[in-house]
């Protein structure tokens, strides 16, 4: 415990560019987990109509995919993706990405991270939609059709504002997933915190002159950004869930899959 | 088709160390998670605020932290801050086990709160003693509302054991040896499509367990 808390092994954390290198990384870990967030929507969102599609082998296709993608670990399939992507991709994207982008995006690898996360978490968004627009009472339907509209009407002017509505607080939570995930893209060679945090803890000839620090205080000090921006999500996921609650209203949880 | 084949019979040995290592990582987790998310549980059950407020700081820790940047805390921070030593299975173990047990400690409180104040107060005032209430009403409601969120915790589980062989701790799970495979014959698709068979062996068979179990004890009211 001594040697946790000595100021000596804290001295790092005001040396050079140490601390400001560290919120870079962390800073590129959020912009990815928002990105992946919002292609995990829109994918999300057309799986989960698939799953619902009348046309029997649409919604079967659409099960299994779904299936197959939210039972792998995540890990494994972000490994597929930066193996399964030809290479003219990467070269292609490392050639015409703008020089004032962080070195992250640099690498060609970004598109594969990026893949390996919307395909996992798409298919976990697509559950969590599901259960938001089945949670809406059959006669909701119905009574669009009574009214002359179509399927895609009633769909689109009924049926999905208030089933989406309802899925809003999970998918808050899932955001905290994702954004802890985010770490993982470093095993495939992405430039983020866990990377960073690896250069801290390293001696760096071009920042010899920089104090390197211990690894568990640096992997200490990350930790807690994360703890921090989570903890700030998991409240407003909670808010949320409450104020959207009214008393008849039902509310799509425990889908997400909160461990990851 | 052949090369699918080929490639699992040239290889199975292989696989099948790398699935019976991930069990073992997962049956270690397991025990962990629950042994230490049922104490966590019951501190954030109980009316003593210090207790509750030391499982808060617990749940929330191993909650937001990510899994990746714990195992580097554990293993690559303590080995060097050379406190203690750590074996790479034992800390991987440690690791995913304490992680699930947050989880797991939320999903108890709320199924001890899912009963109710009305249940444990009627049996008070039926006569019981608090212990009695406890044991033959509030615990026996609580384990089946918790079971199906515990199992599915459980493939989550699994699903992040895949973290132990790709980090650092560089445990032979279905992951690494899965990489070995590849690294020996470049066969993208055939060597990856065997380990994503044997992931879904574990995860499907899990899902389903889970299901009986969730329609077997579902209380009908």
């Amino acid at each position: 415990m001594t040697d946790l808390f000595s100021p000596a092994n804290w001295e790092w954390i005001t040396s050079g560019n140490n601390l400001r290198f560290l919120f870079e990384g962390f800073f590129i870990n959020l912009q990815i987990a928002v990105v992946a967030m919002m292609f995990s929507l829109i994918f999300g969102l057309l799986l989960a109509l698939a799953n619902l599609s009348k046309t029997r082998a649409v919604s079967v296709i659409a099960r299994m995919w779904v299936d197959v993608w939210r039972n792998l670990p995540l890990i494994f399939v972000l490994l597929f993706f930066a193996l399964a992507l030809p290479g003219e991709w990467y070269s292609a994207w490392e050639d015409n990405v703008p020089a004032f982008l962080p070195r992250a995006y640099q690498n060609g690898r970004i598109l594969a991270a990026i893949a390996g996360l919307v395909f996992y978490n798409s298919a976990v968004m697509c559950e969590i939609m599901r259960a938001g627009i089945l949670s809406l009472e059959r006669g909701q339907g119905d009574a669009a059709a009574s009214l002359g509209m179509r399927y895609w009407q009633s769909m689109r002017l009924v049926v999905l504002p208030q089933g989406l509505r309802r899925m809003v607080p999970a998918t808050v939570s899932q955001l905290i997933t994702l954004n802890k995930d985010t770490t993982l893209v470093s095993i495939i060679g992405i430039r983020e915190i866990v990377r960073h945090a690896k250069t801290v803890t390293n001696a760096n000839p071009f920042t010899a002159d920089f104090v390197k620090g211990p690894p568990l205080q640096v992997y200490l000090a990350i930790g807690i950004m994360f703890i921090i921006v989570n903890f700030a999500l998991s409240r407003l996921a909670a808010r949320l869930e409450e104020r959207e609650r009214k008393p008849a209203e039902i509310m799509v949880t425990g889908l997400e899959d909160q461990v990851a | 088709m052949g090369d699918y084949w080929k490639i699992l019979s040239n290889n199975f040995p292989d696989y099948l160390s790398g699935f019976l290592t991930t069990c073992q990582v997962v049956g270690a987790s397991f025990l962990i998670a629950m042994a230490v998310g049922l104490i966590v549980g019951a501190l954030r059950a109980s009316p003593s605020k210090v207790l509750n407020r030391i499982g808060f700081v617990y749940v929330e820790f191993f909650r937001n932290i990510p899994l990746l940047v714990l195992i580097y805390l554990v293993y690559d921070g303590i080995n060097q801050a050379g406190i203690i030593s750590l074996d790479r299975f034992i800390a991987g173990a440690a690791c995913l086990g304490l992680y699930t047990a947050a989880y797991v400690a939320e999903a108890i409180r709320s199924g001890v709160f899912a009963v109710g104040k009305g249940q444990f107060e009627a049996g008070l005032s039926l006569g019981f003693n608090e212990r009695e209430v406890l044991t033959k009403i509030v615990l026996p409601q609580a384990i089946r509302t918790v079971i199906p969120p515990i199992g599915n915790l459980i493939i989550a589980m699994t699903k992040n054991s895949a973290i132990l062989g790709g980090s650092l701790l560089a445990i032979n799970d279905i992951l690494l040896e899965t990489r070995r495979i590849y690294n020996n014959n470049f066969k993208l698709y055939e060597t990856f499509l065997w380990a994503t068979i044997g992931y879904l062996i574990l995860t499907i068979t899990m899902t389903v367990v889970v299901r009986r179990l969730e329609s077997r004890l579902a209380i009908r009211r």
